[in-house]
């Protein structure tokens, strides 16, 4: 009877390991109470998900190429008087934000739906019942990896514009993108701030919906129909009440280097207005988190 | 997967049992009903077509009320067949009855100052300098024109919208034109030398009594100059002045009186004339030559919006949700299984996808055209209120073929875009995958462009699928007008249908991909 024998053996394997489990759990901090575990565990739920990494080098590839299309296209050959226009060259060489955006955006609300829909979510909110610590690890995650991904994606295309605007014969009224411009430079870091800010405002809203497609399609209908609207309207106050309130319109201000006075709303209030969407969604995602069955 | 003809067995079943139940049919009426039972009984894809109607509702209501405008200017006549027009020129006629001709040599056509005497005056190409044949000096009234352009050579127009083009080489002053009347036909003629002519054009005006008026004219729309650079468009219109010398006019036939100048234009209500700031209208004759100085334009007037596309603005808005509803249709059964039920059902997955899209595209045709009948009923009484009516913007009625057709439009652009939408959810298999790029697909095209130069700008309207947009396009333009036309204000530079032609080429092939997919690939 060889068969009851192995089952009795591996039901006497655990026992045997019992003793040896209370060193670990009941005496002081379980490892994952610990932040930086919790964080260390949605690291391993993220990075071990190809679909992560395909995300992660669509979100670059998408906004320098985009970026690069967009410097590309410059021409000069509406300008009557040779010299009077003056593109804004970092906003043009920062156009790809409207492309990486909707992947931050993807990638953000995966993050929190893809365990609803396969039901991880029951292992995680089992192992960290503390569920504010639970979204604040995955936000800080969130964030960090936004951060390594938006850096080179602003990174390269400030650098293919740097190539690009010579060869493309412009009489160029300022000169080439640098980051020790004080302008280029505040621009380049509020663009990864903005990647940021929307990656969280995706993982807020996820959090609160809970579905996949109803996340996805209210960020990105958030992100793109203030634009549109704006486009719409020919009231000038009408088109500068829409882009101060719509959060991807307000939040690219940041990347204009030149006629700021133009602007609807100055860089840095603009970013903080995507900032506060993004605060709201979070703070209605974990409040949502905190009172819901998973 | 090893396929049962369930019909060809001929073994009873072991058990003797025999189902109460008639045995199902596989016909593609069943398919459908199928797939409209699935549509219909997940309550959060009625919730989402009814969010797309509000979305594209609300989102037409607040495109109208940002739109304001002045309501055009105060010169505007109304030809014969209903045409608002422009029709403004200084006109150094007499009285002709019966039949006979008219000849004159353009000597010369220059730039005039303009309302900025400061600036270089500009010269349109469209300036317009020749022998005109009038029914009367009333401005809509009918007539044939033989002129000199200086940028589309020589041309014989007619009652505004008629536009025959003659040489175009050597456009360049001296040209001698000459217009003949024989019973109601009038033909213009051209030549070099003042021998050897070259007839343009004929045609049959409007309104023409037996007594006529003949003479020499000019007048010169504004010169329209762009400055597009990234993110912000700068159009002049620059009001331009044109001086014509004309010399060597003869009349032929019953001429009565003396030739006598007159400024062809209606009755403006500002004091300073049909363009505030602009000097007068003048005309000199000395010896045998005539200069004629003059501002204004004989065409068709074309408004810069068309209200009817302006009150169906939201469509794009009300995509957003359609295209989460065409990626679920057929993800959400991946994801939950239920895709094999469907092919164990009905093994012929081509089929099944066909059913889907018949199923998809009749729901969101008739939500597209609900929302699209709601949005024009609506947004019409806020845009007359903010300055979109007549004589500038005609009355949009709902019988107008051109309004029925931009109505209609919505709702099969709108059951396109989704089928396109279950067409990438089945290539993708991926829920956020596909809503995201099919939105990013549909509506960054819209943002961008108006940063985009015009080139790049046009080739994305007519190579994307937002295409399709011009479906909602209800003004007619002609060729003779040089008009800012901007992709991102709504403006295309081919017909309706084309539009929507490429995208429903864009759908097919995007079906029949997903078709070759889904045999091809294990579910």
């Amino acid at each position: 009877m060889p068969a009851p024998i192995t089952e009795r053996s591996s039901a006497h394997r655990p026992r045997a390991a019992v003793p040896r489990a209370p060193d670990h759990t009941h005496r002081g901090q379980h490892p994952l109470r610990l932040f930086p575990a919790a964080v260390h565990a949605e690291w391993t739920k993220l990075r071990t998900l190809s679909s992560t990494w395909w995300l992660l080098a669509a979100i670059t590839a998408a906004t320098v190429a985009a970026g690069a299309a967009a410097t590309g296209a410059l021409s000069s050959e509406h300008c009557p008087p040779p010299g009077s226009c003056d593109p804004d060259q970092v906003r043009t060489a920062l156009t790809g934000l409207w492309i990486g955006q909707a992947i931050v955006a993807v990638l953000g609300v995966l993050m929190a739906c893809n365990e609803y829909a396969t039901g991880t979510i029951h292992t995680t909110l089992t192992a960290i019942p503390d569920r504010l610590r639970v979204l604040a690890a995955k936000a800080v995650l969130l964030a960090g990896i936004t951060t390594a991904t938006a850096v080179p994606a602003v990174g390269g295309s400030l650098l293919a514009a740097r190539f690009i605007l010579p060869t493309r014969g412009h009489k160029l009224a300022h000169p080439a993108i640098s980051l020790t411009d004080g302008a280029t430079a505040r621009a380049a870091i509020g663009a990864v701030l903005y990647l940021v800010a929307i990656a969280l405002l995706s993982l807020g809203l996820a959090f609160l919906l809970r579905d996949t497609a109803g996340a996805i399609t209210t960020a990105l209908g958030l992100l793109y129909v203030f634009p549109l609207l704006a486009g719409f309207v020919n009231s000038p106050t009408w088109q500068d009440n829409i882009r101060t309130f719509g959060p991807a319109s307000a939040g690219q201000s940041i990347t204009a280097t030149h006629h700021l006075d133009a602007l609807p709303i100055a860089p840095w209030p603009g970013l903080g207005v995507l900032a506060l969407y993004a605060a709201a969604a979070l703070t209605c995602g974990s409040i949502a988190l905190c009172r819901r069955d998973a | 997967m090893s396929t049962t003809e369930t019909t060809a067995s001929p073994h009873p079943q072991p058990t003797g049992y025999t189902s109460p139940l008639s045995r199902g049919r596989d016909g593609f009426r069943q398919l459908l009903h199928a797939e409209w039972t699935k549509l219909r009984t997940v309550r959060r894809w009625s919730l989402t077509l009814l969010g797309a109607v509000l979305a594209t509702i609300l989102a037409s209501l607040l495109s109208a009320q940002g739109n304001q405008t002045s309501g055009g200017e105060d010169t505007i006549a109304v030809s014969a067949d209903g045409t608002t027009v422009r029709d403004n020129f200084r006109f150094v006629h007499q009285s002709l009855t019966g039949d006979g001709s008219v000849t004159v040599r353009v000597a010369g056509i220059v730039p005039a100052p303009g309302r900025n005497a400061d600036r270089p005056p500009i010269l349109s190409p469209w300036t317009k300098a020749g022998l005109i044949a009038k029914a009367s000096t009333v401005p809509g009234t009918g007539y044939a024109a033989i002129m000199l352009t200086p940028g589309h050579g020589v041309r014989f127009q007619h009652d505004f919208t008629g536009d025959t083009a003659g040489s175009s080489a050597g456009t360049a002053a001296p040209r001698w034109l000459r217009l003949t009347r024989t019973g109601a036909l009038l033909t213009g003629y051209e030549s070099t030398d003042g021998a050897t002519w070259h007839k343009v054009g004929s045609a049959k005006p409007a309104g023409l009594s037996d007594t006529i008026e003949v003479g020499m004219f000019t007048t010169s729309p504004e010169a329209v100059t762009m400055n597009r650079s990234f993110s912000s468009t700068e159009v002049n219109g620059e009001l331009g002045m044109a001086t014509a010398t004309f010399d060597h006019y003869t009349a032929d036939g019953r001429v009565t009186g003396t030739l006598r100048p007159d400024d062809v234009r209606r009755a403006a209500s500002s004091p300073n004339g049909p363009f505030p700031g602009m000097p007068s209208n003048t005309s000199t004759a000395d010896n045998g030559t005539y200069t004629i100085t003059a501002a204004g334009d004989i065409a068709p007037l074309e408004p810069d919006m068309d209200p009817v596309q302006q009150g169906l603005r939201g469509t794009m808005t009300g995509l957003i949700p359609l295209a989460a509803l065409g990626v679920l249709f057929i993800t959400a059964e991946f994801r939950r299984g239920m895709i094999l039920t469907t092919f164990t059902a009905s093994p012929r997955r081509g089929r099944v996808l066909a059913a889907k899209a018949v199923v998809l595209g009749a729901v969101t045709f008739v939500a597209g055209l609900l929302a699209a009948l709601v949005s024009f009923g609506i947004t019409r009484g806020i845009l007359r209120g903010n300055g979109f009516k007549p004589p500038m913007f005609p009355e949009a009625r709902w019988s107008d073929g051109s309004v029925l057709r931009a109505l209609v439009g919505t709702g099969v652009l709108m059951a396109l875009v989704t089928v396109c939408a279950l067409a990438v959810g089945t290539l993708l298999r991926n829920t956020a995958a596909g809503i995201a790029v099919v939105v990013v697909v549909m509506v960054l095209p819209q943002i961008l462009i108006s940063g985009l130069p015009l080139g790049a700008a046009r080739f994305l309207v007519q190579s994307t699928p937002m295409a399709g947009f011009s479906i909602q396009n209800t003004t007619h333009r002609v060729p003779q007008v040089d008009n800012v036309c901007l992709p991102e204000e709504g403006c295309y530079t081919y017909g309706p249908y084309a539009g929507l032609g490429v995208l429903a080429a864009y759908t097919a092939v995007l079906l029949a991909l997903a078709v070759w997919q889904l045999r091809r690939r294990k579910v």
